[in-house]
C-alpha cells in the first residue's frame, strides 16, 4: 500500500525534548524501506508512531485510503482498527500460547476454512510446519523470529513494520536469515518498514535507505548510492580502515 | 501528560474504572474528616481531659518498643542465617517465618494458657520441682507481655525484608568488607545495617501499622490504646461522635509514622541493579559459635512457633469434640465466605487500577496508586468507624427512598454483610495491588502492544493476553488477601451484621468468655491456612530464579 508520511513530531514528555524532528517518508506498494540510526536516534519511536502505539504532536500519516492522522487534533485511527504486521524487538510472542494460536491470534475476522488455510500457508512459508504445536520458549531465537513474522503477516498487513529484526540473533545465525528474510517479505509483497542500527542489514534487506540522527532525517536514497558514499560512520574510522589496510 | 492529550479508549475504559474504586476508596475516609469537624458529643470533653493523654502513652509505647525490637532480633536473625552456616539452617531460614501465621491475638491467648496459675509452666514448676512462684513475675497481660507477644510474632516481617534484600543486594558490599579485613560484627555494624537501612524501615513500619491495628491482643491484655479506646466509646458509651475523633487522633499518629518512614528511609542510594548478584556465601561457624547461634535462632522459633503450637494442639484435644459441631461448620462457612467475596473483589480493582496505572503513567495514575494502598496503613479500628458512621449517613437519607419502594422500614446496608466486605476491600486493597502490579511489571507493555497491531481491541487484547499472562500474580493476590482477612478482627468486629460469626471472631469471643482451651480450634484453623499459605509461597520464592 501507498505510505505518505509528513512532517511528523513527537516527544515523550515535553521536559525532554523532541525525539522526533520534521520527520517524512514516501514509499510505493510493495518498497522495502530501511531506517538506519544509532541507538537512541529514535527508529523504535518512528515505528511505534506509524503504529499507533504513541501519538504525534504534528504530522501526518496516511497508508493506502486510510489516514491514520492528520495533525494534533484529529482523532487518530485506533492501533487496532490500522491492519498493521509488526515484528517487536523480542518478538512479544505470546507465551501462553502455541505457535498456531499465535499465528492466527490475528485472524479473528477470517472464516473457518480460510483461516485455517492461511495459517498453512504462513506456517509453510516461514518453514515451521512441524512447530505448530510447541509453545514460543521451546523454539530457538530464530525460530522466534519466523513465527513472529508469520504473525505479523498472517492478516495481510497493509504495511509491515520489523524493529531490529537481527538484534537477538547470534551473528552466524543473522546472515542467512537476513537472506531468507528478504524472500519471504518479497513473496508476501508487503509494503515494509524496517528498523536497523547495522549497514549490512539494511543493504541486503531493502531498497532504499534512510538515516536517523536524534530524530532528524539526515540523509535518503537508494541503499546502494547511499551506502557506497557513507561505508564509514566518520571520517576518522575512514582514514583508520585504510591505514589499516 | 498522555492522559489529556486526546486520550485512547483502553485509558477511559481502565480511567473510569481506577476512579470510581478510588472514589468509593475515599468516601468513607473524607466523612471521616468532615464529621470531625463537626461539635463534639457529650463525653469528649471528659476523655479528652483525662483519658487522651494515657491512650497515646501507652499505643506509642507498645509501637515504638516493639518496633525497636523487632529491629533487633529480625536483622540479627536474618544476619545470621544469612551470612553464617551452622545445623539446620536450611529449615530455619523459612521456619523462622511462621511465627506470622499465628495472630498476635491467638498468640496471646497461647501464652496467658501457658503462664497464668493452672498453665502448664507453673504447673511444671510446682509438681515437679515443689516451687510456688510470685504471681507477680507471671502476669503478662500488661504492657511488656503485650510487647513480648507483639514481638514474637511480628517480628518476621523485618526478618523477611531483610533477609531479602542481603540475599540480593548486599553481597558485593559485605564480601568487600570481609576482604578489607572486617571482622563480621564491625562488618553487621559498620556496613550491613546502614546499607539495609532501607529494607529494614520498610519492615519494622509494617510491624508499628500492625500494633496500631490490632484490637484483639491489647483488648484481652488489658491495655488501652486508640483501638480499645474507639471500641469502648462507640459500645460501651454509644459515642460515635467521639470515637470518630479517637479515630482521627489515631489517623494522625499514623502519618507520623508514615513520614518518618521516609525520612529514615532516605533515598534508596544502595541499590544496585546490576544484573548479575549472587547471593552471599555463608561462613561455616564452627564449635561454640555454632551451637550457640542454632540455640539462639532455635529458641525464637521454639517461642515463637512450637510453644503455642502445642499449647494450642493440646488445647484442641481437649475440646474439639465439643466445639466440633454443627455451628463450627457454618463458622467455616461465613469466615470462607466473607473473605471469598472481598478478596475476589480486592483482585478485580487491582487488576483494573494496576492496569490503568500501566496504560497511562504519569501524575495521574502515581496518585491512584497512593490512594489505592492507602487503606493499608489506617488501622482497622479506624476504617471500621468511618465506614460504619457512612453507612448510616447514607441509610438516613434512602429512609425515604425504602418507605416508598416498601423494600424496609430500618437499616438494609448496614445491617448486611455489604458493609463489612466493603471495609476489607479498603483496607486489604494494598495487599492484592502489590502483589498484581508486580505481576504487571514482569509482563510489561509489549505483549499488549503486540495484540492491538494484530487488530484486538483493549477489552479483547485484555482477557486474551494480559489476563493469563498475569495469572499467577492473580492468583497469589487472592490468597493473601484472603488469609489476612480471615485473621482480621477489628473490622470484623465492628462491621459484621448480627450474629455473623467467623473463625476470628469465635476465638476472640471464647477468650473474653475466660474460655481460654476453647480458642484452640478456630483459631488452629486460622495458623493452618495461613501456614499454608506462607509455605506455598515460600516455595514459590525460592525457586523462582529472580
Ligand atoms: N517510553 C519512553 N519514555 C521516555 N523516553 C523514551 C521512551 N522510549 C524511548 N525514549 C527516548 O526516546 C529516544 C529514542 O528512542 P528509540 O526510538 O527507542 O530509539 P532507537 O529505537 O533508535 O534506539 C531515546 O532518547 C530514548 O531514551
Ligand atoms: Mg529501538
Amino acid at each position: 500500500m501507498h505510505v505518505q508520511i509528513s512532517g511528523l513530531e513527537f516527544s515523550y514528555r515535553k521536559a525532554s525534548g523532541t525525539v522526533i524532528q520534521n520527520f517524512n517518508l514516501h514509499m510505493k506498494e510493495g518498497e522495502i524501506v530501511s531506517i538506519l540510526g544509532e541507538s537512541g536516534s529514535g527508529k523504535s519511536t518512528v515505528l511505534r508512531l506509524i503504529a499507533g502505539l504513541e501519538n504525534p504532536s504534528k504530522g501526518k500519516i496516511q497508508v493506502g485510503s486510510d489516514t491514520y492522522v492528520n495533525g494534533q487534533n484529529s482523532r487518530m485511527l485506533p492501533v487496532e482498527k490500522r491492519g498493521l504486521g509488526m515484528v517487536f524487538q523480542d518478538y512479544a510472542l505470546f507465551p501462553h500460547m502455541t505457535v498456531g494460536a499465535n499465528i492466527l491470534y490475528g485472524l479473528k475476522k477470517w472464516k473457518g476454512p480460510k483461516r485455517k488455510a492461511r495459517l498453512q500457508e504462513m506456517l509453510t512459508l516461514v518453514n515451521m510446519t512441524e512447530y505448530k504445536k510447541r509453545y514460543p520458549h521451546e523454539l530457538s531465537g530464530g525460530q522466534q523470529q519466523r513465527v513472529a513474522l508469520a504473525r505479523a503477516l498472517a492478516p495481510e498487513p497493509a504495511l509491515l513494520l520489523l524493529d531490529e529484526p537481527f538484534s537477538n540473533l547470534d551473528a552466524h545465525l543473522k546472515q542467512q536469515i537476513r537472506d531468507e528474510l528478504r524472500e519471504m517479505i518479497k513473496y508476501a509483497g508487503a509494503t515494509t518498514i524496517f528498523v536497523t542500527h547495522d549497514r549490512e542489514d539494511a543493504r541486503v534487506l531493502s531498497d532504499r535507505v534512510i538515516f536517523l540522527d536524534k530524530g532528524k532525517v539526515q540523509k535518503a536514497g537508494r541503499s546502494g548510492d547511499l551506502l557506497q558514499e557513507s561505508l564509514y560512520a566518520s571520517e576518522r574510522e575512514r582514514e583508520l580502515t585504510l591505514l589499516m589496510d | 501528560m498522555p492522559f489529556f492529550k486526546s486520550p485512547s479508549a483502553a485509558a477511559l475504559g481502565w480511567g473510569s474504572g481506577a476512579a470510581g474504586f478510588v472514589i468509593l476508596l475515599l468516601l468513607p475516609l473524607s466523612f471521616l474528616l468532615y464529621r470531625m469537624i463537626q461539635p463534639a458529643g457529650e463525653n469528649w470533653a471528659h476523655i479528652q481531659e483525662y483519658l487522651l493523654l494515657g491512650y497515646t502513652i501507652d499505643t506509642l509505647t507498645l509501637a515504638v518498643i516493639v518496633g525497636i525490637l523487632s529491629i533487633a532480633l529480625g536483622t540479627t536473625l536474618a544476619w545470621l542465617v544469612s551470612a553464617y552456616s551452622f545445623p539446620f539452617r536450611n529449615t530455619l531460614k523459612w521456619a523462622l517465618l511462621m511465627p506470622l501465621a499465628i495472630p498476635p491475638y491467638i498468640g496471646g491467648y497461647a501464652y496467658h494458657g501457658m503462664v497464668n496459675y493452672t498453665g502448664f509452666v507453673q504447673r511444671t514448676l510446682r509438681n515437679t520441682f515443689d516451687i510456688e512462684v510470685s504471681q507477680r513475675y507471671f502476669d503478662i497481660m500488661n504492657i511488656p507481655g503485650a510487647v513480648f507477644i507483639f514481638t514474637i510474632f511480628l517480628y518476621p516481617y523485618v526478618y523477611a525484608i531483610t533477609r531479602a534484600f542481603f540475599a540480593r543486594q548486599a553481597t558485593t558490599l559485605i564480601e568487600n568488607a570481609r576482604v578489607l579485613g572486617s571482622g563480621p560484627v564491625r562488618t553487621f555494624f559498620r556496613i550491613v545495617l546502614p546499607v539495609s537501612r532501607a529494607a529494614i524501615v520498610g519492615g519494622v513500619t509494617l510491624v508499628m501499622l500492625e500494633v496500631l491495628n490490632d484490637y484483639g491482643l491489647v483488648s484481652y491484655f488489658g491495655v488501652q490504646t486508640f483501638s480499645t479506646a474507639i471500641f469502648q466509646t462507640w459500645y460501651a458509651l454509644d459515642d460515635l461522635d467521639s470515637a470518630i475523633r479517637l479515630a482521627g487522633i489515631l489517623m494522625g499518629l499514623v502519618l507520623v509514622f508514615l513520614v518518618l518512614e521516609k525520612v529514615f528511609r532516605g533515598r534508596r542510594q544502595y541499590s544496585y541493579s546490576s544484573a548479575k548478584v549472587s547471593p552471599l556465601k555463608p561462613r561455616e561457624l564452627e564449635g561454640w559459635k555454632k551451637w550457640s547461634t542454632l540455640g539462639f535462632c532455635g529458641t525464637v522459633l521454639l517461642l515463637g512457633f512450637i510453644l503455642p503450637m502445642v499449647q494450642l494442639l493440646y488445647w484442641g484435644m481437649l475440646t474439639y469434640e465439643a466445639v466440633f459441631s454443627a455451628q463450627f461448620v457454618s463458622l467455616v462457612r461465613n469466615s470462607t465466605l466473607a473473605s471469598g467475596i472481598s478478596s475476589l473483589l480486592v483482585v478485580v480493582f487491582a487488576v483494573i487500577v494496576a492496569n490503568f496505572t500501566r496504560i497511562v503513567p504519569g501524575w495521574l495514575s502515581t496518585i491512584t496508586a497512593r490512594f489505592t494502598v492507602l487503606g493499608y496503613s489506617i488501622p482497622g479500628a479506624v476504617i471500621a468507624v468511618g465506614v460504619l458512621s457512612f453507612f448510616i449517613y447514607i441509610e438516613q437519607r434512602l429512609q425515604f427512598f425504602y418507605a416508598f419502594s416498601g423494600i424496609s422500614s430500618g437499616l438494609v446496608l448496614s445491617t448486611s454483610l455489604v458493609m463489612l466486605i466493603f471495609a476489607y476491600v479498603i483496607r486489604f486493597m494494598a495487599v492484592g495491588y502489590n502483589s498484581i502490579e508486580s505481576g504487571f511489571e514482569k509482563v510489561g507493555r509489549r505483549y499488549s502492544e503486540a495484540s492491538r497491531t494484530l487488530g484486538m481491541g483493549w477489552l479483547q487484547t485484555f482477557f486474551k493476553v494480559d489476563l493469563p499472562m498475569i495469572r499467577a500474580a492473580v492468583f497469589s493476590g487472592f490468597i493473601l488477601v484472603f488469609v489476612d482477612i480471615l485473621k482480621e478482627l477489628p473490622l470484623t468486629l465492628i462491621l459484621r451484621p448480627f450474629n455473623f460469626e467467623t473463625l476470628a471472631t469465635t476465638a476472640y469471643r471464647y477468650a473474653s468468655d475466660e474460655r481460654i482451651q476453647e480458642t484452640a480450634v478456630p483459631s488452629l484453623a486460622i495458623i493452618l491456612v495461613s501456614g499454608a499459605a506462607m509455605y506455598i509461597f515460600h516455595i514459590f520464592i525460592e525457586k523462582e530464579p529472580n
